[in-house]
């Protein structure tokens, strides 16, 4: 076993570590929106728009990272209007992100581009986390739970019912415009941090670990977060000690605990709930 | 004198369609204010789809609708509408998410009165559980009393669809007299004698048309 306190010492892990922080504070709340939403292909899908963004940026000789940023967002916005009919979020994820591939997949032969080198653009570590990245990271550790914070009753009516939403002056339209995007973006800027599986880890594992426990949207969210913290830093320092690679780490942790929450009877947290 | 006050709900002409299929084939109606009207009719008949056509839950494919002598046609002319119209769904959503009964009662935008009507229908003991977690007659009640606080905010139209469907006997008269006592232009589709018998009038929808019974 490693010495958790000497491998603190290193910058690398403890930018890693305050990047995790950060990250169990914004993308587990985006989690629960996307399990919301019910969209949970959306990481493949921004995946795969990611790539096509740093196509064209490869092309047309802009920042492929900040052109894929944009497009991702761009992409998000444009679904909107899919949210009207009751499947057609899920149905566009896999429109989306097999036309995204294809296109992206001819621009890079036009450009010139090793597709595998674009892809790797995509890759991060979360070894190899950079200030920026965590500034990043920090930025959504803000916006999220105050977009939340502020639009919770919006939000509530919203992802239970979009007709009762609609009935109630919830701006059903600009609330999903501004959700889609929100995910869009925070899913763009963390597959490049931590790698595509640690999206996973981050955001729908504690948010479908929250699903379990809490009974309101606000206590989802809660239990999102403290969700988000244990798995991320229990399975990182796990990941540490045993010098596993972090990433399937945290992702085993974060699976095998929301599984056993799944297994504990629902009773177990709600006991008043029997006695009705 | 003072001009008449505009009729509470106006349809002319009404038409909706699925795909091809005309479900509310030319409807004409003309509810005045605090004017209660009861609307049967066979199951699949369009009752359902006009409710929702006056709420644009579904877009009328032609015709003319006017609550309070207004049509809607911008967004926000619709968000008023919605706001103008108290509304009870036949099939209330139990939800993908979770909903507390509480939230429920505050999406009224009159919480008090939305409160005080979920005592009076007896789920006032619930505002701390999800709606998933409710019986369907206690879920109705919980949408009625949602239905009553917007009718508290200034909603001057109530359409309320099988709004006894899932209720009890005493539940069902409960809500004809409660329905009875409202101030406001009521249009109930109901297949409850109760209900339609407490009505100024009772209309009939068969196979889209809607026709006055006598
Ligand atoms: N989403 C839909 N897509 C296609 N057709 C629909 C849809 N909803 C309803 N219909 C059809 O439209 C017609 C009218 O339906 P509607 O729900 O308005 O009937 P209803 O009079 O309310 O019936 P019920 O008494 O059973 O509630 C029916 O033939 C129904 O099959
Ligand atoms: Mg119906």
């Amino acid at each position: 076993m490693n010495d958790i306190a000497v491998l603190m010492e290193l910058p690398s892990v403890r930018l890693a570590v305050l990047a995790l922080l950060l990250g169990s504070v914004g993308l587990p709340i985006v989690g629960v929106f996307i399990v919301g939403l019910d969209i949970m292909p959306v990481r493949f899908a921004m995946m795969h728009v990611a790539l096509l963004g740093i196509a064209i940026g490869l092309l047309i000789g802009l920042d492929p990272l900040l052109c894929a940023l944009v497009l991702c967002a761009l992409t998000g916005g444009a679904l909107t209007p899919m949210a009207r009919s009751t499947t057609g979020l899920s149905g566009a994820m896999g429109l989306l992100m097999t036309l995204a591939i294809a296109a992206a997949l001819l621009l890079l032969s036009i450009s010139g581009v090793n597709a595998n080198g674009a892809f790797e653009l995509l890759w991060g570590s979360i070894l190899a986390t950079r200030p920026e990245e965590v500034i990043a990271l920090a930025a959504l550790a803000v916006i999220v739970p105050l977009l939340f914070w502020s639009r919770r009753r919006d939000l509530a009516l919203l992802l239970h019912d979009r007709e009762l939403a609609l009935c109630s002056g919830v701006a059903v339209e600009r609330l999903t415009l501004i959700l889609l995007v929100v995910i869009a973006v925070a899913i763009a800027s963390a597959i490049r941090l931590t790698g595509a599986l640690l999206v996973d880890a981050l955001t729908l594992l504690p948010a479908l670990a929250a699903r379990r426990v809490g009974r309101s949207l606000a206590a989802m969210i809660r239990w999102s977060v403290i969700f988000g913290l244990a798995f991320n830093v229990g399975g990182f320092f796990l990941a540490l000690a045993f010098d596993f690679p972090p990433g399937p780490t945290l992702v085993l942790v974060g699976g095998v605990c929301t599984l056993l929450l799944h297994a504990i009877p629902s009773t177990a947290f709600h006991p008043g709930r029997v006695l009705h | 004198m003072p001009p008449p006050l505009p009729s509470a709900l106006r349809l002319s002409e009404v038409i909706c369609r699925y795909g091809k299929q005309l479900v509310v084939d030319h409807v004409a109606l003309d509810l005045a204010p605090g004017e209660h009207l009861a609307i049967t009719g066979t199951n699949g008949s369009g009752k359902s789809t006009l409710l929702r056509a006056v709420l644009g839950l579904h877009r009328a494919a032609g015709g003319v609708i006017e609550v309070a002598g207004r049509r809607a046609r911008s967004s926000a002319e619709w968000a008023r509408r919605r706001s103008e119209v108290a509304w009870v769904p036949q099939r209330q959503a139990a939800g993908r998410f979770p909903l507390l009964v509480r939230e429920l009662l505050a999406s009224s935008r009159h919480t008090g009165e939305a409160t005080r009507a979920a005592q009076e229908l007896g789920v006032g003991e619930l505002l701390e559980r999800p709606l998933s977690e409710l019986s369907g007659g206690q879920l109705q009640r919980a949408y009625l009393a949602r239905a009553l606080g917007q009718v508290a905010a200034g909603a001057g139209l109530l359409l309320a669809d099988e709004p006894t469907a899932a209720l009890d006997f005493d539940g069902q008269e409960q809500v004809a007299a409660v329905l009875a006592g409202l101030p406001v232009g009521v249009v109930v589709v109901t297949h409850d004698r109760v209900v339609a018998g407490a009505c100024d009038r009772v209309a009939e929808m068969a196979a889209g048309r809607l026709r006055e019974a006598g």
